[in-house]
């Protein structure tokens, strides 16, 4: 597949070196010359030194046979351009990234697509709803639905008081309302056997149904953790301002925010529900004056990933249950995992699964990259005469790594076992270690 | 971090390659009854146990590998060319056509460098056998032994970037296609192309078709190497001479730009290419100059002059290193010359040797501009290549290159001298060997006098050769202390 991706910024090198690691065509354009300097000495890919709005740049680069047009440059009007260009020269499919919620309105779509822009993605808005998400069920560390909310996973991290623990799998029953599909253990995932155990501190995915959530959370001992109704955000960035705006009603929120001008432009974004308080949020007494020691959820969310970690800490140590930090920097989420921060986000890693998604060829409709765990989480229809319907799971050979978490038939959520036989017309839902969808498509189809 | 195992697997890998191709070599002998039979046997017998042993160091790298680093690339890079050196001169000892290793081992780097000087004082007596693996070592070093055999036989899957970064570093950038697996198999549809026109054309100027197919190889190559021992000066015909010259000329062009030009049509990229410009630009005005010197102080004619100079211009400045004639017979005047095409080299991305015409004319114009300087003192100069401003850090890394390029040259030259050789060989030879001809300018001829080297001195050479092939950096890179810190 010909992928072409404008702008060499943090979510196209993201998206540039998953996708050449995934052997595809990969062109990326940019201006600057420092940064596709390093890039193609590293990875199997093309740089272009050349605007990405400029036609002589974008023929350049291949566009008008390329499969797959991304504009992820940071001005989000340079993104629509560049996609309209994209589309004249004849790019097949074509993504800007955005800045702007109207935009995504449903409404617009039509417009968008007439105007060679075929899809729309807005990062802060994303991850914005994978922080209300995160909050909304407080004890869950991350948290997804699939087929419309028939089937979750959702990842919980174990504690001392959890009832699970140090039993091989195998003994913890037959006809469970659940399936363990990974276990994620000081930074290493584990897809589970039988004869694994799950230990204090491990980071588990549960495949469920929503009915069988409360006993989840019994057994996770997790049932006298509150819900969160106070939160606190720190820094009032654009992920804020849309966390802010997707808060359920119930939730009360305060911004602390340390520029005034930003405090001030903040009040005029949100609204009477939301108080801006302008201080340093990693100021321990600003926290108390502000009542940290009765909020339930602290979301830290300015510029530096260092702040945002090192004040999730301190908020621990005042008694938050639920803490949230958003990590650019990459190579720092596996570091705020073992320092025990709930949720980490990351922008770039949301923007790059989103268009990742998109470029699968299969009936994939849901791919998520988890941050934690180092896998992919994928739907697949089944097709007729598929290689995964002729015998039982435990039967055929699955590559390792591979764990088929649940399915949908006529409607109804199935949890896989090893002695469900999958039927063509099931709509399938599989986890696996990362960059491995490729090898596993040839069984759905 | 430096992967021991995968270096051992990618070297294994190499190495059974490189006793494939040996083995196909022998059927020369088989079919010509030659005494060479039992050497490549021999050879790749050898070869195949030691990539076995490779194999067997490096196995168990485990499922997912982390992939292969820059280290591990130049280290690959470099250690390749040795261990191919290596046991590419085994067929040359065993059959006995060469009798010491260090000969054998020189006359197999000169190969696949691309030099061209011949340790091998009478070269018709050998085998047909032996003639082709000389003329085809020249071949896979044309283009890089880890590029071509990974471009044929693309079997690691991981590491293709870190290996052609590392044997093929420069100025120029810019891929034929986003992956590199499939620019390169594009490259070698071109160097084949080129190749096999070359081995037709020398067969209708009426070579025997052994002959035209191992001149073809080495001219492709840029190499040099001859099945005579007068070098092209044996056919006497005036018609060869054209045809080396222009598949010289060719084989010195960016292979990138060749594949626009032979396959997508687009001639117009070719001649707006500033590097191909100033390529042109040289050899007209060398073959000018030497060609007027010839047509004065020589009793040649206009068209002997000016066929001699195009032949011996364009085979220095490619770095091929055919002769004619002895040119060393000339004016002096006409070896300075010579000697200046020889720091020149062709086109960056070709398979030639030397500093290649992009650098050539980055320096130049970086000299420009300080003269701009001097009389305009805040003006904002740049260096455009192709119409493109080139960064700071190339220009600075350009001025590197040629220092130290300067330097080995006159490191070579003093290194010669200690051990005992004539003032101008000693800088020839060494000039020589570091931009790959194989000819040089000296009072000997124009050939070197390897049997009045010292094996040190031969040894000397090997190492100047494959560093000149690499350019420069990334030989002199495995010698820093730095790269082997920080495991």
């Amino acid at each position: 597949m010909r992928i072409v991706i404008a702008g060499a910024g943090n979510v196209g090198t993201h998206l540039a070196k998953l996708l050449s690691g995934e052997n595809q065509d990969i062109t990326l354009i940019d201006e600057s010359e420092e940064k596709l300097g390093r890039l193609e000495s590293n990875f199997d890919l093309m740089t272009i030194q050349d605007s990405p709005v400029s036609l002589r740049g974008l023929k350049e680069a291949g566009t008008g046979d390329a499969d797959l047009f991304v504009a992820v440059t940071p001005d989000e009007s340079r993104n629509l351009i560049a996609c309209q260009l994209a589309h004249y020269l004849g790019a097949k499919k074509t993504v800007a990234r955005i800045d702007n919620y109207e935009y995504l309105l449903p409404k617009n779509k039509e417009f968008f697509k007439s105007a060679g822009v075929n899809s729309l993605i807005y990062p802060e808005m994303l991850a914005a709803s994978e922080i209300v998400a995160g909050m909304k069920l407080s004890w869950i560390r991350q948290w997804w639905e699939f087929a419309g909310g028939a089937l979750v996973m959702m990842g919980v991290k174990l504690r001392e008081n959890a009832m699970i623990l140090d039993k091989p799998l195998s003994l913890l029953g037959n006809e469970l309302p659940y399936h363990i599909v990974a276990i994620l253990r000081e930074g290493i995932t584990i897809i589970p056997s039988g004869n694994d155990t799950m230990q204090a501190g491990d980071l588990v995915y549960f495949m469920t149904m929503k009915k069988h959530i409360p006993h989840i959370r019994k057994i996770a001992g997790k049932q006298e953790l509150p819900d969160v109704r106070d939160v606190i955000i720190m820094g009032g960035s654009r992920i804020a301002i849309r966390t802010a705006q997707l808060m359920p009603d119930y939730m009360n929120l305060k911004i602390i925010e340390s520029n005034l001008d930003r405090c001030n432009r903040l009040t005029e974004l949100v609204d009477d529900r939301v108080m801006i308080i302008n201080g340093d949020g990693r100021d321990p007494s600003l926290l108390t004056s502000e009542g940290i020691s009765h909020t339930e959820a602290f979301v830290a969310l300015t510029d530096n990933s260092e702040t945002n970690i090192l004040a999730c800490l301190a908020a621990k140590r005042f008694g938050v249950t639920k803490t949230i930090a958003e990590v650019e920097n990459i190579d720092y989420i596996n570091m705020a995992e073992k320092l025990d921060i709930g949720t980490v986000i990351n922008k770039k890693k949301i923007a790059a699964s989103h268009i990742y998604q998109m470029m699968l060829d299969a009936d994939v409709t849901n791919v998520k990259c988890l941050t934690f765990a180092n896998a992919d989480v994928a739907e697949f229809n089944v097709k007729e005469g598929a290689r995964i319907t002729r015998n039982q799971v435990k039967d055929i050979s699955l590559p390792r790594g591979v764990t088929i978490g649940g399915l949908i038939r006529d409607k109804e959520a199935v949890l896989v076992t090893g002695n469900t036989t999958i039927q063509p017309g099931d709509h399938v839902v599989v986890f696996c270690l990362e960059g491995m969808i490729k090898t596993i498509e040839k069984f759905f189809n | 971090m430096i992967h021991p195992r995968i270096i051992y697997r990618i070297l294994g890998i190499l190495l059974l390659i490189e006793a494939g191709i040996l083995l196909a070599c022998s059927l020369f002998p088989i079919f010509l009854g030659e005494n060479d039979l039992f050497g490549f046997i021999m050879g790749a017998l050898v070869t195949t146990a030691s990539g076995l042993v490779f194999l067997l160091a490096g196995r168990k790298t485990g499922h997912k590998e982390f992939g292969m680093t820059r280290r591990d690339g130049y280290i690959v890079v470099a250690s390749s060319w040795l261990l191919f050196s290596v046991f590419g001169s085994l067929p040359y000892l065993i059959s006995g056509y060469i009798t010491n290793f260090t000969d054998a081992y020189f006359e197999t780097i000169s190969g696949f460098t691309t030099t061209g000087a011949t340790i091998i004082k009478d070269v018709e007596i050998l085998p047909h056998g032996l003639l082709f693996w000389r003329s085809l070592t020249q071949w896979i070093g044309g283009l890089g032994i880890v590029f071509f055999t990974v471009v044929v036989l693309p079997v690691f899957g991981v590491g293709e970037t870190q290996l052609f970064a590392a044997e093929a570093i420069g100025p120029r950038r810019g891929k034929l296609h986003p992956r590199i697996g499939i620019s390169g198999r594009w490259i070698l549809t071109v160097y084949l192309i080129i190749s096999i026109l070359c081995t037709v054309a020398l067969k209708c100027c009426g070579m025997s078709m052994f002959d035209s197919v191992n001149h073809a190889l080495c001219t492709a190559a840029t190499g040099g190497f001859s099945t005579k021992n007068a070098s092209i000066a044996y056919f006497n015909s005036r018609s060869i001479e054209y045809v080396i010259t222009i598949f010289m000329f060719i084989s010195g062009i960016n292979y990138g730009l060749l594949f626009f030009v032979a396959f997508k049509g687009k001639v117009h990229k070719l001649l707006e290419d500033t590097e191909f410009k100033w390529y042109v630009l040289v050899i007209l005005i060398f073959t000018a100059i030497v060609g007027i010197s010839l047509f004065i102080s020589t009793p040649y004619d206009a068209a002997d002059s000016l066929r001699n100079a195009l032949f011996h211009v364009t085979a220095i400045i490619t770095t091929t290193g055919f002769t004619t004639t002895d040119y060393t017979l000339w004016p002096p005047f006409i070896w300075m010359i010579i000697g200046l095409c020889m720091y020149m080299g062709a086109c960056a991305g070709s398979t030639s040797g030397g500093m290649k015409a992009i650098r050539l004319a980055i320096l130049i114009k970086t000299m420009r501009n300080e003269f701009h300087r001097i009389l305009h003192p805040n003006a904002v100069i740049p260096v455009r290549i192709n119409g493109k401003v080139i960064p700071q850090s190339t220009r600075q890394s350009v001025l590197t290159f040629s220092i130290f390029f300067l330097a080995l040259v006159f490191f070579g030259w003093f290194f010669y001298l200690a051990i005992g050789v004539d003032i101008t060989d000693a800088y020839g030879t060494s000039l020589s060997c570091l931009s790959n001809i194989g000819l040089t300018i000296g009072d000997h001829g124009c050939n070197i006098p390897w049997d009045d080297m010292p094996t040190l001195g031969k040894w000397f050479s090997t190492f100047l050769m494959v560093i000149g092939r690499l350019e420069i950096f990334a030989v002199l890179l495995l010698l820093t202390p730095s790269f082997w810190k920080h495991r």
